[in-house]
């Protein structure tokens, strides 16, 4: 095994969701430095899930328990932002969505103290601190390490669905980027990052990680920044791409989304041509972040290109049956509406457009965040 | 010294006036531009030197550098110098006044029971103990007593602005520190208003001054401020938000107050620190929260810490006013330590005890309040107030290193050079 272990048992088509959050000032709407003095004074008790640090001390990850259901995800999430907003009060902190911050300057940020932290930067250098980008990651349970590996590669062809229906990250260093989803391009700066290679089952995933570790690649399965991945520990696959929302209702959404398609794909088992998908997976995934449902996405398959808003329409339509016996046809009504009317990109945008100034559209996301708690836990 | 060395060049003018008719006389002063400009590179040569090579903030140095040029050492920057170059140093205090004023956030203070209580602990217990120390153990009579407590109690707003800028602060100690400076500034100046009345008192019979001075000191400032924040708010909320533009027109407020205050006799740190306060309160619609006082601030801030380092009588300063100076700065530190510590709340013992440290600083306002009193009854006032001038001499000096090593030790300053790989 190499060091990774065995792949742990799970109940299929679980659910765990972590998100990455920012810490902002108060004062100016800028990112600030708190991440470990929020962590020192804060009481918890651990019953919605985990706070921890991130790479730098702009930031905070919350992480719900393991749930089988979305409504108890909500709760999680609504409990952790909860007990996290009081503290962030103490501390004179604001708390906000989104997947990059629209204008902080990323050397001002100071890594979090750890050995874990200081390696990452010492192995990646700046990109450390420009990876100050937010990122929601959820985790579905499966049966075995081969549906693991199976619902990796399922799953990567579904990427630009997740990217489009997350992308809150427009802006970055204090300019429109035209991108609906610009974090992605910090992530892709990372040497182990991108889609998960053609890998036939767990037996072929054990080998090529044991290749790259013979080769000093990686000597951890946290080393590896795929799109999506396995994660042999928690005995889940990890979808790796979204955005961090800029409230809880849209990040129940995403995983409700997650969780619909993933019963779908282990239910039906469609034919997969990996091989074929790598050679567009980076297209489709640039389309997805630079044009949100306006892109168009190849199918190597048929051999043409289609409209990722038709391609989400159809979907959204195809899961009812699975996001129905899984009780989550509500959240994915919420995200039909945005294949019309736009998500988080729009809306950050419609801010700017409205405020004239960048520190005013952070202030409005911190006051979103927190508004929609409720709603999220009450259910849609 | 400066008479011997002008001797030749004045002859030499002189011997040319009589031939070039469109000479003008010898310049018996220095222009005020000028006097701003040398001011300014003797400033900037040794803080930046000091801070390079020994990683002393560069407060320390603008300070040593009019300590050096002052009347006390090398008398380059004359008394005279001193009351021409005062407009700039109001300007400049009043600039950063106006900053921490704005930096007051009324609303963490009111809903956080810890940092009421630590703040109330510190104003509480710094004015009482060193009240008692110099009435008691020094034997200044009650009024110089509460004179000496309000002048001495809070620490020194600009020094803590500009050390937490240089070091790019941020964390809880960071704006604790902060938080802790300007809400003791408040409470300090409005002591300084009521022993205004109490010194009026003490040395005449003329009880209208002592019951209307105070009144014109914090009626009048605060009038003004509310003048100048309502004038700075209205013109900014028609301009775009973080333009130059609305930067112009905030230091354009400020400087209005400024001149306002310098009219009417009202102290100028008082004033910008109310006008400061009143714009965070009152700007609803975010006008002017996002505007940054300009990078040439400093420029300012270094020729105030110059004037305030050459208006320093040390001269004056014997080995027994020494002691008492450092005997009463013990007596403030310990006031401030324990007020933190007591306090409690979420921050860790470590972390309260490295705000205690870092609120140590006494400077800028300290010395100006001083010579606002001092100038009252001059004759009784001088003697008197001479320990606070001397402990905030002290602190000049040594407070920005003790700001600065609370900041590094709480892990909140970005050093530079820190975090190199390789």
């Amino acid at each position: 095994m190499s060091g990774f272990g065995e792949f742990a048992r799970s109940q299929p088509l679980s659910l765990g969701v972590e998100l990455e959050l920012q810490l902002v000032s108060l004062r100016n709407f800028d990112l600030t430095r708190g991440a470990t003095d929020l962590l020192a004074s804060l009481v918890d008790d651990g019953r919605c899930g985990d706070i921890k640090l991130e790479i730098t001390e702009s930031m905070i990850e919350i992480s719900t328990l393991p749930r089988d259901s979305i409504r108890d995800i909500a709760s999680d999430l609504g409990g952790l932002i909860d007990v996290l907003q009081r503290h962030c009060r103490n501390n004179n902190i604001g708390l906000a969505g989104g997947g990059t911050h629209p204008f902080h300057h990323w050397p001002e940020r100071r890594i979090c103290p750890g050995e874990r932290f200081d390696g990452i930067y010492h192995r990646y250098g700046y990109l450390a601190k420009q990876f100050t980008v937010f990122g929601q990651h959820v985790h579905i349970g499966c049966a075995s390490p081969n549906d693991a590996i199976w619902l990796t590669q399922a799953l990567g062809v579904h990427v630009p669905l997740f990217i489009a229906f997350s992308a809150s990250s427009p802006f970055v260093d204090g300019v429109d980027s035209f991108f609906q989803s610009a974090r992605l391009n910090a992530v892709s700066a990372f040497p182990l990052s991108g889609q998960c290679p053609p890998l036939e089952d767990w037996r072929d995933f054990i080998e090529h990680i044991s290749f790259l570790q013979r080769c000093g690649i990686v000597s951890s399965i946290k080393d590896l920044y795929w799109d999506v991945r396995p994660k042999p520990e928690f005995g889940t696959v990890e979808i790796r791409v979204c955005d961090t929302p800029l409230d809880i209702v849209q990040a129940c959404a995403l995983t409700a989304l997650a969780q619909s398609l993933a019963r779908y794909l282990l239910r039906t088992r469609p034919a997969l041509n990996t091989a074929l998908q790598a050679h567009v997976a980076r297209y489709n995934k640039f389309q997805a972040c630079r044009y949100g449902f306006d892109a168009m996405i190849s199918d190597p398959l048929a051999g043409c290109q289609r409209p990722l808003k038709l391609i989400a329409a159809e979907m959204l339509n195809t899961l009812a049956e699975d996001a129905a016996a899984l009780e989550c046809l509500p959240w994915l009504k919420h995200l039909e509406r945005q294949v019309e009317q736009g998500g988080d990109a729009q809306w950050l945008r419609a801010c700017r457009e409205k405020s004239g100034n960048l520190n005013d559209v952070v202030r409005l996301a911190t006051e979103r965040l927190y508004s929609t708690r409720s709603i999220a836990e009450e259910g849609l | 010294m400066t008479e011997t060395l002008l001797r030749w060049p004045r002859e030499l003018w002189e011997s040319l006036l009589e031939r070039l008719f469109f000479l003008p006389p010898f310049p018996e002063s220095i222009d005020s531009l000028a006097l701003f400009s040398l001011l300014l590179v003797a400033g900037l040569l040794l803080g930046e030197w000091l801070h390079r090579h020994w990683g002393w903030p560069k407060v320390v140095g603008y300070v040593l550098a009019g300590i050096l040029c002052g009347p006390s050492l090398l008398g380059w920057i004359s008394i005279e110098a001193l009351v021409q170059a005062r407009p700039i140093a109001d300007a400049a205090l009043g600039l950063l006044m106006l900053e921490v004023g704005r930096r007051l956030d009324l609303g963490w203070w009111w809903r956080s029971r810890e940092l009421l209580r630590s703040t109330g602990y510190d104003i509480g217990l710094s004015f009482l103990l060193i009240f008692l120390f110099s009435w008691l153990l020094i034997g200044l009579s009650p009024a110089w007593s509460a004179a000496t407590a309000a002048v001495t109690m809070a620490s020194a707003p600009a020094v803590v602005l500009l050390t937490i800028e240089e070091a790019k602060g941020q964390g809880q100690v960071s704006e604790r520190i902060l938080l802790h400076t300007a809400v003791g500034s408040a409470a300090s100046f409005f002591a300084f208003t009521v022993v205004l009345g109490i010194v009026h008192a003490e040395h005449s019979n003329d009880w209208l001054n002592a019951a209307v001075h105070p009144l014109w000191v914090g009626v009048g400032a605060g009038l003004i401020a509310i003048a100048g924040a309502q004038l700075a708010l209205g013109i900014a909320g028609r301009l775009v938000k973080g333009s130059l533009a609305q930067v112009f027109v905030l230091v354009a407020s400020a400087m209005l107050a400024v001149g306002c205050a310098r009219m009417l006799a009202v102290p100028v740190f008082l004033t910008l620190f109310l006008m400061g306060v009143m714009l965070a309160a009152r700007d609803r619609r975010q006008s002017l929260r996002y505007t940054s006082l300009p990078e040439g601030h400093w420029l300012l801030a270094i020729v105030l810490f110059v004037i305030v380092g050459a208006s320093l009588p040390w001269q004056e300063f014997g080995w027994l006013s020494l002691l008492q100076a450092l005997a009463l700065l013990a007596v403030r530190a310990t006031a401030k330590i324990l007020a933190l510590l007591s306090a409690g709340g979420s921050l860790s013992r470590h972390k309260r005890l490295l705000v205690g440290v870092g609120i140590q600083p006494l400077s800028a306002t300290a010395v100006f309040m001083v010579y606002e009193l001092a100038s009252l009854y001059p004759e009784v006032g001088g003697p008197a107030l001479a320990l606070p001038l001397f402990a905030a001499a002290i602190m000049e000096l040594l407070g920005p290193v003790l700001c600065r090593w609370a900041l590094r030790q709480a892990g909140e300053s970005l050093e530079e050079g820190k975090g190199n790989i390789g």
